[in-house]
């Protein structure tokens, strides 16, 4: 198959993004030079000079997408749905994970399918490799056939051996079942889909023969805490416009986020059986972040990969604490350092690559915003003495320039950075009337500003968090692919100083460190140090659960019916659970039929 | 929609059905190849045409 080339106009917004932030990136680091070689030129002066430039085009890049994304995008044509042709199976690999929550949402997503006119097959992959909670799989899958009557059609396997984990899991159906089907609907244990949503995915697929894979957006439900509620307010505001302008310059080359998306069976089988990296873990062995790997494999077959931001109904559950949210990081920090490995592999195309190095930067950049700050002290701490009388024969000293005010310029454009494009999506919500969603124009405009100021907070104790992550990384130490901590709530006070006093630790150590050998940056440095010093307050507070004004979703006004289906499912199970309904015999075959 | 959630079942009966696996329909998944071969590289061949050095 040929692959088919970006527009003109695709191309076009890329080299604009892409030149706007390294122009950016460019001013920033000029800034920053001009302002440390006043005394001289020094070697660290020059890395500060390269560290400003990379982290600050980071930001400006994400700067780019948001601003790509700002103007809306017209939904995609939706073709008609076909339903005489092409067999579709919904697969839902999970590894240790609570059966009765997974399989309720299997039953509701179950239904909603069915509702939508569709006819799919749904297969449970489990990996799972503790017995007694396989055991508890089988039993929750007993009770899941008996309400949906769906024997034959609804599948559960386990394996013996996990090989390849998550990626390997579905290889492994494929290779077994893949020719029974045509398209398969991937899912995460903790998803959630509309039927419709899998119906105008089909349709997709039917009418255009080209495409491999379709990603949606999955926005994020069921959040509690408060930083779940603040992530799941992100999610549903902030990321429809960011993936707009991620999907305006994807071309045929999009995003796969692992879950959520539908892919065309015999495309996915041709292109993406994974060979393990040579070498030992973490950089070798099986490429753990492999949905990236699967979608630039697709693209170079020829396949179109494409996110559609428009599709509505697909949903997730997302970290609910700090920690939660950092262990899940760990486990990306290395599968995106492993593209290392494929950055230049062959075959893949241009944006692909570009893609990974994304991946990449998203972690790298946090150790390089860590080195910044180390070099800034270090450069304070060796800087040459102050030249007074720079001529032999001179009358009066020669003071050097005080430069504070382009230092201030430049904080405030990273600054701006960070915050205008959020400013900038409101002024597109209120414009489009999408901020009615979330609850008017001012509640909108203060989640936001929540939003941003716990963001902020979060930052310094999330960079602490990649830096060790990314360390572990390059020291050999592979974290492995642990089970998601999925409904890991609250975190007592105790329990987050226990987890992160190591942060508090660093933090008193680099404040302790600049207040004795460069106590003029100490002022400088406190935003960065008074967060880590807090750690396990942050931790232990954004972890409660949250039912205030701030961080309305469309979602929790109006949930979505696949949502409130799981939870009467849930609801009735759990009841039935503890009534000891499960020796009850009788009535599943009314209910199903 | 159909309350799935009120529904008893018998669990001995239900564990007992054995046919939950998903249909026997193989389908080949070649391995892709994502790393160069070390010694197939433009450069290596070149070398090797102008140094033919045999390894020990």
């Amino acid at each position: 198959m040929r692959f088919r080339a970006a527009d003109a106009r695709t191309r076009a917004i890329r080299t604009l993004a892409i030149g706007t932030a390294l122009l950016l990136a460019a001013l920033a680091a000029g800034l920053m030079m001009e302002a440390t070689f006043q005394d001289g030129v020094q070697t660290l002066d020059i890395l500060r000079g390269l560290l400003m430039f990379v982290t600050t085009g980071w930001l400006a890049w994400g700067a780019m997408l948001a601003v790509a994304g700002l103007w809306p995008m017209k939904a995609a044509a939706r073709p008609r749905f076909d339903p005489t042709t092409g067999r579709t199976v919904v697969l839902v690999p999970i590894c240790n994970e609570d059966p009765v929550a997974t399989f309720a949402r299997v039953a509701a997503i179950d239904a909603s399918i069915a509702q939508a006119g569709v006819t799919a097959d749904v297969a449970i992959l489990s990996d799972t490799r503790d017995d007694m909670a396989a055991l508890r799989e089988r039993e929750a899958f007993a009770r899941l056939l008996a309400v949906t009557g769906g024997q034959g059609r609804i599948f559960y396997r386990r394996r013996e051996v996990n090989t390849g984990r998550k990626a390997g899991n579905i290889e492994e159906f494929i290779r077994r079942s893949g020719a029974a089907y045509d398209y398969a609907v991937i899912l995460d244990a903790d998803s959630l889909i509309e039927g419709e949503t899998v119906r105008a995915m089909i349709a997709r697929m039917q009418a255009d023969p080209n495409l491999g894979l379709l990603q949606t957006l999955p926005r994020i439900l069921a959040a509690r805490s408060f930083l779940g509620r603040a992530l799941q307010f992100s999610a549903a505001f902030h990321s429809p416009v960011f993936t707009r302008g991620l999907a305006r310059m994807q071309g045929a080359t999009g995003p796969f986020w692992g879950h959520n998306a539908i892919v065309r069976v015999t495309a996915f089988a041709e292109s993406c059986g994974l060979p393990a990296l040579t070498g030992r873990p973490p950089f070798g062995g099986h490429i753990l972040s492999h949905d990236y790997v699967e979608a630039a494999l697709l693209a170079r077959a020829g396949w179109t990969v494409t996110v559609d931001p428009t599709l509505d109904g697909s949903y997730e559950e997302g970290p609910e604490n700090v920690l939660s949210y950092a262990k899940r990081d760990r486990r990306w920090c290395q599968g995106n350092l492993q593209h290392t490995r494929l950055l230049f592999a062959p075959g893949f195309r241009g944006w692909s690559r570009f893609v990974f190095l994304q991946g990449i930067l998203a972690y790298v950049v946090s150790a390089l915003w860590a080195l910044f700050l180390v070099v800034s002290v270090l450069a304070t701490i060796f800087a040459p003495e102050p030249n007074y009388f720079p001529d032999r024969y001179q009358l009066f000293p020669v003071f050097p320039d005080d430069r504070t005010r382009e230092i201030t310029a430049l904080f405030l454009g990273i600054v701006g950075l960070l915050i205008l494009p959020k400013l900038a999506i409101v002024a597109e919500a209120v414009m489009t009337g999408r901020a009615r969603g979330f609850g008017g124009a001012a509640r909108t405009a203060r989640s936001v500003l929540a939003e941003v100021a716990l963001t902020s907070l979060l930052a310094p104790v999330m960079m602490v968090y990649q830096t060790r992550a990314i360390l572990q990384v390059l020291s050999g130490q592979d974290g492995g692919w642990p089970a998601n901590a999925r409904a890991e709530g609250r975190i007592a006070l105790v329990a987050a100083v226990r987890a992160a006093l190591w942060v508090s630790a660093t933090g008193a150590g680099v404040l302790a460190a600049v207040w004795h050998f460069a106590p003029d940056l100490v002022l400088w440095l406190l935003p960065v140090g008074l967060p880590m010093l807090a750690a396990p307050v942050l931790i232990a507070v954004t972890s409660r659960p949250y039912e205030g004004g701030l961080f309305a979703v469309p979602d929790r006004a109006d949930p979505p019916a696949v949502f409130t289906a799981y939870l009467a499912v849930l609801d009735g199970w759990a009841a039935s659970a503890s009534a000891g309904a499960d020796a009850e015999t009788g009535g599943a075959s009314d209910v199903a039929a | 929609m159909t309350d799935l959630s009120k529904t008893a079942f018998d669990r001995a009966v239900a564990v007992a059905q054995t046919d939950w696996l998903p249909p026997e329909a193989p389908l080949a998944m070649p391995r892709q190849v994502l790393e160069r071969p070390e010694h197939g590289t433009l450069m290596s061949l070149l070398a090797r045409l102008l140094m033919p050095v045999k390894r020990v």
